[in-house]
């Protein structure tokens, strides 16, 4: 087989992981909006589950591609033409194929598939099993778009769709308040590390004339200081996304979700996103030692602050999104230390031990029937320093009141806001004669 | 309003509202132990609907089915409409016939308001709707613009319907006036303080200085620097200051009623609403500090100390507030402020005009001619039928209608006794009472009529302390109000107790490394390792858990078993010296001999089997497996405390197949066969599976005997798998008795099953009496079936000792459902899926909320909340004297929480307790479909199922040869 024809079947394969899980979600849409009864729960998980099994099958066969069992191996940029075009400006639709994508993309949609198959029994009867089988594909979509995007505009599409999807996960039991506050939370947060990443591309595009990963490796030629902000603004988006200090105070909440979701997004794969978005733009970190600085401490302080809280935590989910969040700081810093590779295998191997854990935690009872639990003795600190001790301890506990400092530290804007809502209504009674305003 | 309050009360207000709030507060324990109980018990000193409005007044919940469901349910038949005319004459008395306006009686009108959705309260919805042309009032648009024009000239109706709820606190006030509710950030704290002071081994670290109390600990933490919620700002200074002034919760109590200004008359109310506000956790609280037997090495848990750091936080959250709001702090001048009124919409009044004229015959001409005194009077009418009112009388026909459809079954089934038959059995099989073991019963009896079955509290008479072999400490094995007077240990025999002692040292050590690799994987460096070491294993494990549930868990249960073996073991039964009362040890290990005996004795003659003994007796127990279910436990025995029932039924047969028990019952009037024999079993009724304990004793003579039993439960625990698998959407109806067991195997091992059963779920009657009358009578897994004869029963001491057991078990059980039924969001606890297990005491929604009790959605969907229906082979005599000596029963009986029914043991004749005396009830002459087996009725659909007979369970005689293949239909001559 000739370049091109390895060129062709790794394009094939591509468009299969990438839409195989969109034309789920466009087929499902069909069926719930053009027919008059409410598709089945099996039609519905049948779709969905083609549609995720085919984004295996993809990815696999990319795989197979890239270490090149196909003939020829395929690596590198391939282009699908351009994504959008106004006089010389474009987007270029374009793919990466590299050691990272292919085993991030392996990992997403083996474990999406995963979770939907237990979705499919656990979310039986449920008023919005539909909603979630839905929200699995716009998911699976998301992360394949940013396993395998080649520049940072087709990264930060699948990137949105990561983002959405979680916020509505979180919010899926929207009949209760604490469901819909946590979920604005969360969604706040991303936005603002969504801020980052496109500031961060437009500035690429403007400094490097592409936003392609393959030209990064030009960055190193940047004058250090538009490199240093540029990489800065990456980690923000890193930071938020991954639940990073000052931004963890989203993540605990956002436990509301069904369990499956929970696992799949908290456990394994939507918290490894920013990391994941770390690797991608390594080049450019790796000539910023301000930012990679930065990193660690963030990463490494994380991982304290998180592995604290977990002592302290009594519920299951809870302790295990900071256990994982600990982890995650940890790979940070990995990351932050140039330590790639590692990094890598440590993201992926973790996010395995996390699913099954996050989907056995409402066993936790019958676990400490069948094991028991060990006796709690004093550490050494609550001896020796009570004081400290306790002073850990309620800080821990109260998680160290970040979310209701970033509230202060947003409190001028919310005022803003509140003033121009309360001049709107006022214009709006003023102007409208026929009906009082609710 | 001292709805709930019980009889004497202590004259000090926070006493008065902290013992109120007790028997108000949810009563369930840590969750790892579930015992159904009524969920409103401390309201059942007042008649069943003054109880539940009272209780679902308190609580804000619900306190039966909603309108719409009612009007639902009559719509679809299932509530006729004779009985609902009928309830509805017996509410209004003499004046159901009075006419209002126009032909229009009193009765009719309720009627209207009943089953027409005349008194919605959904303007906008009635007005696109009549915009759209799809509005009832469109079939008489005339009607419909003269009931608008008479309405819009008055006088229009006041306070009709629904009142809102006044407000109680502060904070009703201040979300009322569009304020930011100050529960949520005093509950987020209150939430992480009490899961982190109660928690019973989830967390590493807990609360410093728990063993403290609450109120010292939690203001020593902020002594020490811990940061207080922006919305409570301020209250870190009130913390000090109740360190440094050691002041004791009821000091914090009285300074808060003052700072908020709650005067002494306001502070009873105020505080009970206060303690209501987070009932779970509220509850857990007064739950332990009442029964610190559930709280083992925990801390001195103490309601008051609880409201006090409640009211601490939440008075700085209330100024706060009120701040913002430009409101004053003082109750008393808060509580009056007015509350935003919506006026209702001139398009409601006229819809239920228009419907009232019409089954009134008034025209339009009549309409606009009706003077300002009648429609008066019409709206006063509308408005004396209040929702919960026309809900009392639905829920009243609701029960009527199902009570007819049984108690008609009943007489027709009864009317076809035929003579007993004098052949000896071929096995007898005692079960549980459990309604979920009526469908195995019949499977049973439907293979030969030589199988005969009975019902009985699942421990089986032995009320005992059960050390189980790798058990760490004795759990109770008996109903929750017998405290047990005997430990049973079970132990290895003396040829395994050398390879015991290997694996048990192997077993430890795993448990030991398996609980540690558990808590280092949350650790940072743990984590990190465990994640190299084990994760790619454990995506493996999960893939094979998930795709393949069934066999993955049977692998692994076949290699550990391969590993550590269990050793064979028995049971200390018999105490074999006084000796064995040992130092530190308070309690007698097993039974001595007369003990033995007269356990033995008792439960026969419970059973009324005293006589036509079968070779081959199996006592089953009932348990539950389930993973990943929090709530595994209720679906456990009951009668057992929330736990299995298979060591009482092991230890029952150990005991009565000892030859000098025997001996001795057999002195007291019971001859037991030497060619009887008992053997202990354990059915698990979420797999089906049936497990059998001591057979290496079995006499090698009865080794045929039990195969055929042993093949008879093997059919009939396929078949009861099928029946249950109707149940299950996910399985088809045309599963095959096979598959349907793979299936609930499957279910069982499930790590994403959320319905492993339904356990007692559509649970409704419970039959007191001899099966001859009940067999063969197909009752869809609703009933409870206790064995009874009267015959043996001279002075209804048998019937009392049933009865007080039976009566509150049941009653708690039917209750439970119907509270977590009717209002699944505050009586039960919601969907599971997001439930989050907190501090192994029970669930949350989410990251945090309160602490959910009651059943879960997934339990109890497609219940029928109804009062259960009890009914009795005794005469009303007989059940008079019971109630006469059993307190608790009589109250749940002349207050209303059950509905009893006498059934006369000689004649058949039924009686109904109603109004306060016994009503005697004609049943109407019932054509009962027939079908060969019950799998031909069940298997057609999944809704609930009227009763049937099955030919193949009943004796030869009853029914007429040539009713195979398609069912027919046979009259059953009344008697």
């Amino acid at each position: 087989m000739d370049a091109s024809g390895v060129q062709l079947t790794t394009r094939v394969a591509l468009a299969i992981a990438l839409l195989a899980p969109l034309a789920s979600v466009v087929a499902i849409g069909v069926m719930v909006l053009l027919r008059d009864e409410r598709p089945k729960e099996s039609q519905v998980a049948r779709v969905m589950g083609a549609g995720l099994a085919g984004s295996v099958v993809g990815s696999l066969l990319v795989i197979a591609c890239y270490v090149g069992l196909l003939g020829e191996a395929a690596s590198g940029d391939i282009s699908f033409g351009d994504w959008l075009r106004i006089d010389d400006f474009f987007i270029p639709a374009v793919f990466l194929v590299d050691t990272v994508s292919v085993s991030i993309s392996l990992f997403a949609a083996f474990l999406t598939a995963l979770i939907a198959r237990f979705s499919r029994t656990y979310l039986h009867k449920e008023a919005g099993f539909i909603r979630f089988f839905v929200l699995l594909g716009v998911f699976a979509t998301g992360t394949q778009l940013v396993a395998f995007a080649g520049a940072l505009e087709l990264f930060f599409a699948g990137w949105e769709l990561l983002g959405i999807s979680s916020a509505f996960f979180i919010g899926f039991f929207h009949e209760r308040d604490e469901p819909v506050r946590s979920s604005i939370r969360a969604f706040a947060t991303y936005r603002l590390s969504d801020a980052g990443l496109l500031i961060a591309t437009v500035a690429t595009l403007q400094l490097l004339g592409t936003a392609r990963f393959s030209a990064f490796g030009t960055a190193a030629a940047l004058p250090p200081l538009q490199s240093t902000a540029i990489a800065l603004l990456f980690l923000l988006s890193a930071m938020g996304k991954s639940a990073q200090l000052p931004f963890s105070g989203w993540l605990p909440r956002a436990m509301e979700g069904p369990t499956p979701s929970s696992a799949l997004f908290y456990g394994a794969v939507s918290i490894h996103a920013g990391l994941f978005l770390l690797l991608r733009v390594w080049p450019l970190m790796e000539v910023s030692m301000i930012a990679r600085t930065v990193g660690v401490i963030v990463g490494l302080s994380t991982a304290v602050y998180a592995s604290l809280v977990v002592r302290v935590h009594t519920d299951a989910k809870g302790a295990l999104a900071h256990a994982t969040l600990a982890q995650v700081g940890l790979i940070l810093a990995e990351i932050c230390f140039g330590w790639t590779t590692l990094a890598l295998v440590h993201l992926i191997c973790h996010a395995f031990l996390r699913l099954g854990q996050y989907l056995k935690a409402p066993n936790t009872i019958h676990d400490s029937h069948r094991l028991g639990h060990a006796h709690r003795t004093a550490s050494q600190l609550e001896t020796r320093l009570p004081g400290l001790a306790t002073r850990i301890y309620a800080a821990s506990l109260h998680r160290l009141r970040l979310d209701d400092r970033i509230d202060a530290a947003f409190a001028p804007v919310l005022w803003l806001a509140a003033l121009l809502d309360r001049l709107d209504r006022r214009w709006r009674a003023l102007l409208s004669f026929d009906r009082p305003q609710p | 309003m001292s709805s709930g309050a019980h009889r004497d009360l202590p004259a000090d207000p926070v006493a008065r509202a902290l013992s109120r709030a007790r028997s108000v507060l949810p009563d369930q324990g840590p969750i790892g132990v579930f015992i159904h109980h009524n969920t409103l018990h401390a309201f059942q000193h007042l008649p069943f609907h003054e109880g539940v409005r009272a209780g679902a007044d308190a609580l804000g919940a619900e306190p039966y089915l909603t309108l719409a469901a009612f009007r639902r349910a009559a719509a679809s038949g299932r509530i006729a409409r004779d009985d609902l005319e009928m309830e509805v004459t017996r509410a209004l008395g003499d004046r159901a016939g009075e006419l209002v306006v126009g032909t229009l009686t009193r009765a009719g009108l309720w009627l209207e308001l009943l089953c027409a959705d005349v008194d919605g309260d959904d303007a906008a919805g009635l007005e696109f709707a009549l915009g759209a042309g799809e509005a009832r009032e469109c079939d008489d648009l005339a009607r419909w613009e003269a009931c608008l024009q008479r309405v819009l000239r008055g006088p229009r109706p006041t306070a009709l319907f629904a009142s809102p709820r006044p407000p109680r606190r502060h904070r009703d006030v201040i979300v009322a006036q569009g304020g930011d509710d100050t529960d949520v950030a005093v509950h987020g704290e209150l939430i992480r303080l009490a899961s982190g002071f109660l928690d019973q081994g989830q967390a590493h670290v807990v609360v410093p200085g728990r063993e403290l109390g609450f109120l010292t600990a939690v203001s020593t933490i902020y002594q020490h620097g811990a940061a207080a919620p922006r919305e409570c700002r301020g209250v870190e200074a009130d913390m000090r200051e109740v360190v440094a002034q050691r002041l004791s919760a009821s000091d914090v109590i009285r300074q808060s009623l003052q700072a908020l200004e709650v005067s002494d008359a306001d502070a009873e109310d105020f505080l009970f609403a206060t303690a209501l506000a987070l009932p779970g956790w509220t509850g857990m609280f007064s739950r332990l500090e009442r029964h610190p037997e559930d709280n083992p090495d925990g801390p001195p848990v103490a309601l008051d100390e609880f409201l006090a750091v409640r009211l601490l936080l939440e008075r700085r959250a209330i100024e706060r507030a009120c701040r913002a709001l430009g409101m004053p702090t003082a109750w008393s001048a808060l509580r009056v402020v007015p509350q935003p009124v919506v006026p209702r919409s001139p398009l409601l009044d006229a819809a239920l005009l228009w419907g009232m004229t019409r089954t009134g015959g008034l025209d339009v001409p009549d309409i606009e001619a009706l003077p300002d005194a009648a429609l008066q009077r019409l709206w006063d009418e509308c408005s004396v039928s209040t929702p919960l009112a026309r809900r009392q009388i639905f829920q009243e026909a609701y029960e009527r209608s199902y009570r007819r459809m049984i108690l008609d079954a009943i007489a027709a089934r009864r009317a076809l006794t035929a003579d007993p038959v004098y052949e000896r059995p071929r096995a007898q099989f005692v079960f549980c009472i459990d309604e979920r073991e009526e469908s195995i019963r019949r499977a049973l009896e439907e293979q030969h009529p030589g199988y005969v079955t009975f019902g009985m509290a699942g421990f089986f008479g032995v009320a005992i302390d059960y050390l189980g072999l790798y058990d760490r400490e004795p759990a109770a094995h008996c109903p929750v109000v017998v405290t047990p007077a005997h430990e049973v240990h079970e132990q290895p025999v003396f040829t395994s107790l050398g390879r015991d002692r290997a694996t048990r040292r192997l077993r430890d050590r795993w448990l030991s490394v398996e609980r540690r690799a558990q808590a280092a994987s949350r650790t940072l460096s743990g984590g990190a390792g465990m994640s190299f070491l084990f994760g790619p294993i454990s995506a493996v494990k999960t893939l094979a858990r998930i795709a393949a549930p069934r066999t993955s868990l049977r692998w692994g249960e076949r290699l550990v078993a391969s590993v550590v073996p269990r050793p064979v073991t028995r049971l200390s039964t018999i105490r074999v010296a006084d000796e064995s009362l040992m130092a530190g040890q308070n309690k007698p290990v097993g039974f001595s001999l007369d003990e033995s005996v007269e356990r033995v004795t008792a439960v026969l003659t419970n059973l009324g089997l005293v006589r036509d003994f079968a070779p081959i007796i199996v006592f089953l127990g009932h348990g539950s497996t389930s993973l990943n279910n929090p709530h595994e436990s209720a679906h456990d025995c009951g009668a057992c405390g929330g736990r299995r029932g298979g060591a009482n039924a092991r230890l029952f047969a150990d005991m009565a197949n000892r030859i000098d028990v025997r001996e001795g019952v057999r002195k007291r009037g019971i001859h037991i066969p030497t060619d009887t024999w008992f053997v202990g079993a354990l059915h698990d009724t979420a797999d089906d599976s049936v497990k059998y304990y001591d057979l290496e004793a079995l006499p090698p003579t009865l080794s045929v005997r039990f195969e055929e039993a042993y093949a008879a439960l093997e059919l009939a625990r396929r078949e009861n798998a099928r029946e249950r698998s109707r149940r299950f959407d996910d399985a088809p109806l045309t599963i095959s008795a096979h598959d349907a067991l793979l299936h609930v195997e499957g279910r069982s091992a499930h790590l994403a099953q959320p319905r492993p059963e339904y356990g007692h779920c559509t649970n409704s009657i419970c039959i007191v009496g001899r099966r001859a009358w009940s067999r063969g009578l197909h009752l869809d897994r609703r009933a409870f079936l206790v064995s009874y004869d009267p015959g043996v029963d001279d002075n209804h001491k048998v019937l009392e000792r049933i009865l007080a057991a039976v009566g509150p078990v049941g009653a708690g059980i039917s209750l439970e459902y119907y509270f977590s039924s009717v209002d699944n969001e505050t009586f039960g606890c919601g969907t599971k899926l997001p439930h989050n297990v907190t501090g192994l005491l029970g669930v949350m929604n989410g990251h945090q909320s309160d602490l959910r009790t009651g059943l879960p959605l997934q339990m109890v969907e497609i219940h029928e909340p109804m009062r259960l229906l009890l009914i009795v082979d005794a005469t009303p005599e007989a059940l008079l004297t019971v109630a006469g000596r059993q307190a608790e029963v009589a109250e749940l009986v002349t207050k209303q929480w059950i509905q009893l029914v006498s059934a006369h043991p000689d004649t058949g004749e039924m009686m109904v307790f109603e109004d306060g005396a016994f009503v005697p009830y004609v049943p109407q002459p019932t054509l009962l479909p027939v079908v060969e087996r019950s799998p031909e009725w069940h298997m057609r659909s999944r809704a609930h199922l009227s009763p049937a007979l099955v030919r193949a369970a009943l004796p030869e005689s009853v029914v007429g040869p040539g009713h195979v293949g398609e069912p027919a239909r046979v009259t059953a001559e009344m008697a």
